[in-house]
């Protein structure tokens, strides 16, 4: 037990110690590209606007589906920003939308469960929860006449792990191990002119 | 440097208290401190580093003191390792134990036990829902084999009375493609029924039953709530009914019958070839069951969160406590460091200070307020060396007095006339005075540590002998006096010394000394001399005088009766005998009036009188004569009183001088001249101005020599063959009378004598000058 204690506390030092380094020295890291882009575009929806249609994959890392095995919700957040280009300064921001999903497993009922805002859907496995959790269709990205035909746009979208609404403890996890970040990189989508009208 | 850090250690640690405040109240639950936890870890390890660098330098810096064996460094880490062990050590005691606690009660919350219990609840859970499951299930099957044996159309009347009769919430009536054919429940009217999923039916196809449980356990509608869902499909029916189609009264169905509902949905017509019906049937669970399954899952979800999170939450209390401690025990160091060298910052002061008075900088040292005894100790050295600076100053002024004392005495003692010289007990010179100096004519002051022996072989002979004799007669008293003659054997031949000694013994720092005090009576004796010439000069003159007339008379007598009675030759001898005589006694009698003159000058008769006129009218009776006399005379000189017959005379005397020595050097390169000049001198004696007439005679002749030089105004004292040697005496005597003073030097270098004569006795303003009486000689 002694040496337990001692060695957690010397990992606590250490961890300070690398906190403070962290700190002092490297900017902040971004996260391993743990999940991948396949595919995203956007496309015109009917009446204005548009519809962003992405497909992610990843592999679900052990730890995380332990916790979710264990009753735990984790969510997922789906970001999409668009840009105004500017030649003279920088691209100006014009729209930004979240998309947050929380996947969650009832150990009563054995049931997987995929909520996206209201909506729950209920799925017998991990995989096809994930499924629809990788693909992303028809999510309005764009309000009609948000953008104008005049400029040029680009947009970017980007699927991570949210790691602030995990509880606190796993928080810390996240911060050290590598099982608990998981986020694409931002992935630049064109945006069709079609999209401006 | 120090207050820079002392500011940033203050600035960190109330920084770090804030932080860790909050990191502190971060391991509870505000979505606030959860969302920036990773933010606030960080801030706080940076601020860690910081410390810790601030206590590097500060280790560093004492140990470069140490290294540099700096005053007061040793004290100072000796000091700031005693604080910081006294701050640090509880800090890591009370961490040590935390930390223990901790692990142990985090890893208590955790056990086989109540996990398995928790497992076991989740299976009675399950067991449960299972059981409704299969309750549901059971009728389902027991439902779809009675409907087979219905013709199609009753089915959903029929479906409906089973329901109604086993409470079962929902059943729903669907084609084999999935589409609603019937529904019938409590809750058909509020809500469309779900069509169950596609998989769910071809489950049910290929393994005759499909049976879940769904939902979940908080929520309360049948909807959204634990429910069990079984579907089965119905068999095909063994004899075909009437395909009449089943129309459904709606309002007839039931809506008296207890809010129990039941509803055909679009035109449903059964084909011949009617493939096979499911029966779905949904019971929600009863509401106990699903209250405790609420609370069982959300037991268990936390139970698990928290054991999957007990690493991570051990990270969060030992990284918090990990931090704390890293935080007070640099703080603490860092201000051990500081507190140390602010405490010993007076010891240093006043090393310094007294390193500064050893060097004889008595300058204050700087006092720190407070009333702790290092300030009282500074305090003190400030008065101590204040104290020092004022003994000093006394020292000094002291000393500056003795010397002004003794450099007052020295001159007393240099323009004394009188010699004074100390001797040690071998006679060797201690001290000489410039009087010594002049009256012996040598520089005795070169002479220190010297014999006197060496110096001056008769004087130390005779101060030998007198102090010798002193001793031999064993006189109490030791000191004596007695006139020294010393024979000068130098060449100039001067004449003998004659020196009034006082001697006595003088303690000294090493021994017996003697000082000898002495005067040159030389002038003294001359003068005397000259008094005792006069003297005898008048008696001479009456006792010769009287019997020169006879002597005279008695001669021409002679010659005057005798000279015709003789024949030519003897009458010659008488002739040249008598006029011999004769002149011999005029000359005799000359020299006896010279004498009686001298000796009898008559008192002076002193009236105004102007010097210039007077010498301007001796001067044309030398205008033609031997030298030429130039007069350089200064006008508006004031008038001085005195004797016009007898300074006429003065005038004479030096003018004639003058010529004489003139007239024996006949020097072509250097033709004869005699200057008389007059001057109006003043002199400052004390407050008073002195105002005085400078008359000076000077020629270019040979001048004096050494031993003409000294006694000069003796009278009978001559160079010239023949001469009386009473002309410079009769000056003397003369100046004398009229309160003056005259002086006789060599021109040095250039040749010749000047006789400088200073008559202080000035006519009084508005006084006339007295028309100079004829020039005669006073009788």
């Amino acid at each position: 037990m002694k040496s337990a204690t001692a060695a957690t506390a010397l990992r606590a030092a250490c961890l300070t110690l690398l906190l403070a380094w962290l700190g002092c020295v490297a900017p902040p890291a971004r996260a391993d590209e743990r999940i991948g882009v396949i595919a995203a575009a956007i496309e015109p929806a009917q009446g204005g606007g548009g519809m962003l249609n992405a497909t992610f994959e990843f592999e679900m890392p052990q730890a995380l589906e332990d916790a979710v095995a264990k009753g735990i919700a984790i969510y997922f957040n789906i970001e999409f920003e668009a840009y105004r280009k500017r030649w003279y300064w920088l691209d100006a921001k014009v729209s930004s939308s979240t998309l947050t999903y929380r996947l969650s497993y009832s150990p009563l009922t054995r049931q997987y469960r995929l909520a996206r805002g209201g909506l729950s859907q209920p799925f017998d496995s991990l995989d096809e929860a994930l499924g629809l959790l990788k693909s992303v269709r028809q999510w309005k990205v764009i309000e009609p006449g948000q953008l104008s035909p005049r400029d040029e746009y680009e947009a970017q979208v980007r699927m991570r792990l949210d790691v602030t609404q995990l509880p606190k403890p796993f928080q810390v996890n996240a911060i050290t191990s590598r099982e608990w970040s998981l986020a694409s990189d931002w992935r630049e989508i064109p945006v069709p002119p079609a999209v401006t009208r | 440097m120090s207050r820079v850090l002392r500011y940033g250690l203050l600035f960190a640690v109330a920084l770090s208290g804030v932080l860790l405040f909050i990191l502190a109240s971060a391991s509870g639950n505000t979505t606030f401190f959860e969302r920036n936890y990773p933010v606030l870890l960080a801030i706080n390890g940076v601020i860690a580093a910081a410390l810790a660098l601030l206590v590097l330098l500060l280790v560093r810096r004492l140990m470069k003191r140490l290294w540099l064996q700096r005053f007061g460094a040793r004290l100072t880490s000796r000091f700031a390792v005693a604080f910081a062990l006294m701050g640090v050590l509880p800090g890591v005691l009370i961490y040590i134990v935390s930390t223990q606690f901790l692990s142990r009660s985090i890893e208590s919350w955790f056990d086989v036990r109540v996990d398995r219990a928790l497992d076991s609840g989740l299976t009675l859970g399950r067991a449960a829902l299972d059981n409704v499951k299969d309750d549901v299930a059971a009728k389902a099957r027991a439902w779809a084999l009675e409907l087979a044996e219905l013709p199609d159309g009753a089915h959903l009347a029929h479906l409906n009375t089973l329901r109604e009769q086993a409470g079962i919430s929902e059943a729903l009536l669907l084609s084999g493609s999935g589409q609603l054919i019937g529904a019938t429940g409590a809750q058909v009217w509020e809500l469309v029924p779900e069509t169950p999923a596609p998989g769910e039916l071809r489950q049910a196809r290929t393994q005759r039953i499909f049976a879940v449980i769904e939902g979940e356990a908080g929520a309360t509608d049948l909807r959204q709530g634990l429910r069990a869902r079984v579907i089965v499909p119905i068999p095909p029916r063994t004899t075909m009914g009437s395909t009449s189609p089943l129309s459904l009264d709606f309002s007839a169905a039931g809506r008296g019958r207890e809010g129990a509902d039941t509803r055909a949905l679009g035109s449903v017509g059964v084909s011949p070839n009617a493939e096979t019906r499911y029966l779905q049937l949904t019971q929600a669970v009863p509401a106990s069951i699903a209250a405790n399954a609420d609370a069982l899952q959300n037991g268990y979800r936390d139970y698990q969160e928290l054991s999957l999170s007990r690493s991570g939450l051990k990270t969060i209390y030992g990284l918090t406590l990990t931090l704390t401690l890293l935080l007070a025990a640099f703080a603490a160091i860092a201000g051990s460091v500081l507190l140390a060298s602010s405490m010993t910052a007076p010891l240093l002061q006043l090393a310094e200070g007294t390193r500064a008075v050893a060097e004889g900088d008595f300058s204050p040292v700087r006092e720190f307020p407070g009333n702790d005894e290092m300030n009282v100790l500074t305090r003190s050295f400030n008065a101590m060396t204040r104290q020092l600076t004022d003994a000093r100053d006394t020292v000094q002024i002291k000393q500056r007095e003795l010397e002004h004392a003794k450099a007052y005495l020295e001159r007393v003692l240099g323009n004394l006339s009188a010699g004074v010289i100390v001797l040690n007990h071998g006679f060797h010179v201690v001290t000489a005075n410039e009087g010594a100096s002049r009256i012996l004519g040598r520089d005795l002051n070169l002479d220190i540590g010297r014999p006197l022996h060496a110096l001056d072989a008769p004087l130390a002979e005779a101060i030998v002998t007198a102090f010798a004799e002193r001793a031999l007669a064993g006189m109490t008293e030791d000191s004596w006096q007695q006139q020294i003659e010393l024979k000068r054997t130098s060449t100039d031949g001067s004449a003998p010394l004659m020196l009034l000694a006082r001697g006595s013994r003088l303690p000294l720092d090493d021994g017996d000394g003697y000082v000898i005090v002495f005067d040159d009576l030389t002038q003294v004796i001359s003068a005397q001399r000259a008094v005792a010439w006069g003297e005898v000069a008048r008696r001479l003159a009456h006792e010769i005088k009287n019997p020169l007339t006879p002597i005279q008379l008695a001669a021409e007598r002679l010659q005057m009766k005798l000279v015709d009675k003789l024949p030519g030759g003897d009458a010659d001898l008488l002739r040249r005998g008598t006029s011999t005589i004769v002149n011999q006694v005029a000359a005799m009698k000359r020299m006896v009036d010279d004498f009686r003159d001298y000796a009898r000058v008559p008192p002076a008769r002193l009236l105004p009188l102007d010097l210039n006129a007077l010498i301007e009218e001796v001067g044309t009776l030398y205008r033609t004569a031997g030298a030429p006399v130039t007069l350089a005379l200064a006008p508006g000189l004031p008038l001085i009183e005195g004797d016009a017959t007898q300074l006429r005379q003065v005038i004479h005397n030096l003018i004639g001088n003058a010529q004489e020595a003139l007239a024996g050097h006949p020097d072509a390169a250097n033709p004869p001249r005699i200057t008389v000049r007059t001057a109006l001198a003043e002199i400052v004696e004390g407050d008073a101005k002195v105002r005085a007439v400078r008359f000076t005679v000077e020629d270019n002749g040979p001048g004096f020599a050494a031993n003409i030089l000294r006694r000069a105004f003796e009278p009978y004292v001559t160079s010239k063959p023949g001469g009386t040697g009473l002309g410079l005496a009769m000056v003397r005597k003369i100046v004398d009378e009229h309160g003056g003073r005259v002086e006789i030097v060599n021109r040095g270098a250039a040749g010749g004598a000047v006789v400088t004569i200073v008559l202080r006795r000035l006519a009084p303003a508005g006084s006339t000058a007295i028309a100079a009486a004829a020039p005669q000689r006073a009788a």
